[in-house]
């Protein structure tokens, strides 16, 4: 076999072929940029190119550290990726286990195929439904509330629901997204073990703890530890969605923040300091979770 | 295996079997919901008559969607850059992924290394939007599809992908005197079926639900329909004609509901079928880069 590949070198120049386009395409969509970061540290003039026109060096940094409104979206987005990592990472894996003992294999297989379906849904949509579910007059929650003459509640506008409706949202579009790896976990587990602890007298519940969660633990482990490594990265269109002035002082997070500032108000070398600065906090969690998971379980993502 | 009927192994099936009953409700019923208020009448709306059933049945919403222009010509243009979109991605992805998964290729580990730091490091929302313009890309339907043409998760995917594939078919084709273009097109390609499903299924599904580069890099006349459906669910654009300034919130409501409903509707009729290359997809791509 390697005499063929000696015999094939002078065909490789195809395969170099091939990359040109694509090639292309990373340096100019995805390397500029990246390298157009640079204009955090320059003044930007409208028509004089991508890049900024002279250096200013860490002037934006030093005013948006001293902005209020940096760091309410600093404090919103950590809030909402804590809350969000705390009630979403233990449900998909809770689900994959359930799933996991449902007996009719039809019924679990069509449990499976509707739980995938909300992942396929546009933000857009999924916001339309929601906002129509909590409508203050035509919603079927203050309905409910009104028939127990209750006073109807405008939920997307009310700051305090914001976080729960988020989270929610996350937990209903991604539940049975995620819960794939886990389930694939799971039934790679050897049937033995399971009969081993049923001749040990384990019922199926005792099962799940003694033999299903400790088989899994190192999926859990790295799925932790990448969603701590985009802890950052919440859903930006969501929040956008979501974005109301009533509610801005929870739902500001550093994205919508770049947003505003930048395409709204075109500050653009101010909220491209931002954006850099977001950008790097996330890669510095990226690269030491990675690294702590390679200690740990000795696997990694790259 | 045997198991014993106990008490408390019923009591957990039970509890099981409800927690996917829930699981199933919770995911169905907003759009069973949605689709009544679609099929509803003004009045049984707005006198909260609707619940799960549709009251008043009439088919006006539909029909006056498919009458509004701005409708039918979001919902055009989203067809067409969820159909170009997808071409011109799995296009490029392929190209790109099939040398990559060359590991005996001089050069793989660099390209790689390309590809992987770009998941992880972006150019950011400011400095893209920057580079749009500066290629005068903006207010051209291009800004919908290039720019987004490759997703490198979705190309590390299709690389993992054809690893998956054995090598010997293609030495066996080398002999044979085929170079790698033919390869790649008269043997690879036709033994990837799964993996273009996957990658294409994603892909279609990002430029169909794709609102906010059409928000930022568009004029109206350009907009996909999620673009449109955000506008009217914000309030931004009216829907339909200005019939009777009371019934409007209304017939709105019902309209919504239509307009999630068509548009949603191409999505969830294609993804089941598709979902024994895509559940596979998801394992292959969390393997290792």
């Amino acid at each position: 076999m390697k005499k063929l590949k000696k015999a094939n070198k002078h065909q490789y120049w195809q395969l170099y072929a091939m990359m040109v386009l694509p090639l292309l395409y990373f340096i100019i969509f995805k390397y500029v940029p990246m390298f157009g970061n640079i204009l955090a540290f320059r003044r930007y003039r409208p028509g004089m190119g991508p890049f900024g026109t002279e250096w200013v060096g860490l002037r934006y940094f030093k005013l948006f550290f001293k902005d209020a409104a940096f760091w309410t979206a600093f404090k919103n987005t950590l809030i909402l990726s804590l809350l969000n990592l705390i009630i979403n990472f233990p449900i998909p894996i809770i689900f994959a286990l359930f799933l996991n003992e449902v007996r009719n294999r039809y019924f679990k297989k069509f449990v499976q195929t509707i739980s995938y379906m909300p992942r396929f849904i546009s933000t857009v949509v999924v916001i339309a439904i929601v906002s129509e579910l909590l409508s203050p007059s035509t919603g079927i929650l203050n309905i409910i509330r009104g028939k127990m003459g209750l006073d109807a509640i405008y939920y997307m506008n009310e700051p305090d629901y914001f976080r729960t409706i988020y989270v929610l949202l996350d937990t209903w579009q991604y539940t049975g997204w995620t819960a794939i790896i886990y389930l694939a976990s799971i039934t790679s587990i050897s049937p033995d073990m399971y009969e081993a602890a049923t001749i040990d007298g384990a019922n199926r519940i005792q099962q799940i703890f003694y033999v299903t969660i400790p088989t899994i633990l190192p999926t859990i482990m790295v799925m932790l530890i990448l969603n701590i490594g985009r802890l950052l990265s919440l859903g930006f269109e969501k929040i956008l969605l979501l974005y109301t002035p009533t509610n801005s002082q929870v739902s500001d997070i550093l994205d919508t923040l770049v947003y505003r500032t930048g395409l709204a108000n075109q500050n653009y070398s101010y909220a491209t300091a931002i954006g850099l600065f977001t950008g790097i906090i996330g890669i510095i969690l990226v690269t030491s979770s990675n690294s702590l998971s390679k200690k740990l379980t000795g696997q990694s993502i790259y | 295996m045997k198991t014993y009927k106990t008490r408390s192994t019923v009591l957990f099936d039970i509890i099981v079997n409800l927690f996917m009953i829930f699981t199933i409700i919770s995911c169905l019923v907003p759009f069973i919901y949605i689709f009544a208020l679609s099929l509803s009448s003004p009045e049984a709306i707005i006198n909260n008559e609707v619940f799960f059933l549709p009251k008043g049945l009439n088919f006006e919403a539909y029909k006056s969607i498919f009458t509004y222009p701005n409708f039918f010509n979001a919902y055009k243009n989203t067809l067409i850059y969820t159909i170009l979109g997808t071409l011109i991605s799995l296009f490029l992805i392929v190209l790109f992924a099939y040398p990559l998964s060359k590991t005996y290729l001089k050069g793989n580990k660099v390209f790689m290394k390309i590809v992987v730091f770009s998941m992880f490091f972006t150019g950011g929302l400011i400095p893209n939007y920057l580079l749009i313009s500066y290629l005068h890309l903006t207010n051209t339907r291009w800004a919908m599809l290039i720019p987004f043409a490759i997703n490198p998760f979705n190309l590390i995917l299709m690389i993992n992908f054809f690893k998956s594939i054995s090598n010997e078919i293609e030495e066996a084709a080398l002999i044979d005197g085929l170079n790698y273009f033919g390869i790649l097109w008269k043997i690879i390609l036709p033994l990837s079926q799964a993996g273009l499903a996957t990658v294409g299924l994603y892909t279609a599904v990002f430029f169909w639900n794709d609102w906010f580069n059409g928000l930022i890099y568009l004029k109206s006349s350009q907009f996909p329909v999620m673009l449109f459906l955000r506008n009217i669910v914000n309030g931004t654009s009216m829907v339909g004609d200005a019939a009777g300034a009371v019934d409007k919130a209304t017939i709105g409501i019902s309209i919504k509901g239509a307009v999630i409903i068509v548009t949603t509707l191409p999505i969830i009729a294609i993804y089941p079928f598709l979902q024994k290359y895509f559940v596979k997809g998801v394992m292959i791509g969390s393997v290792k880069g």
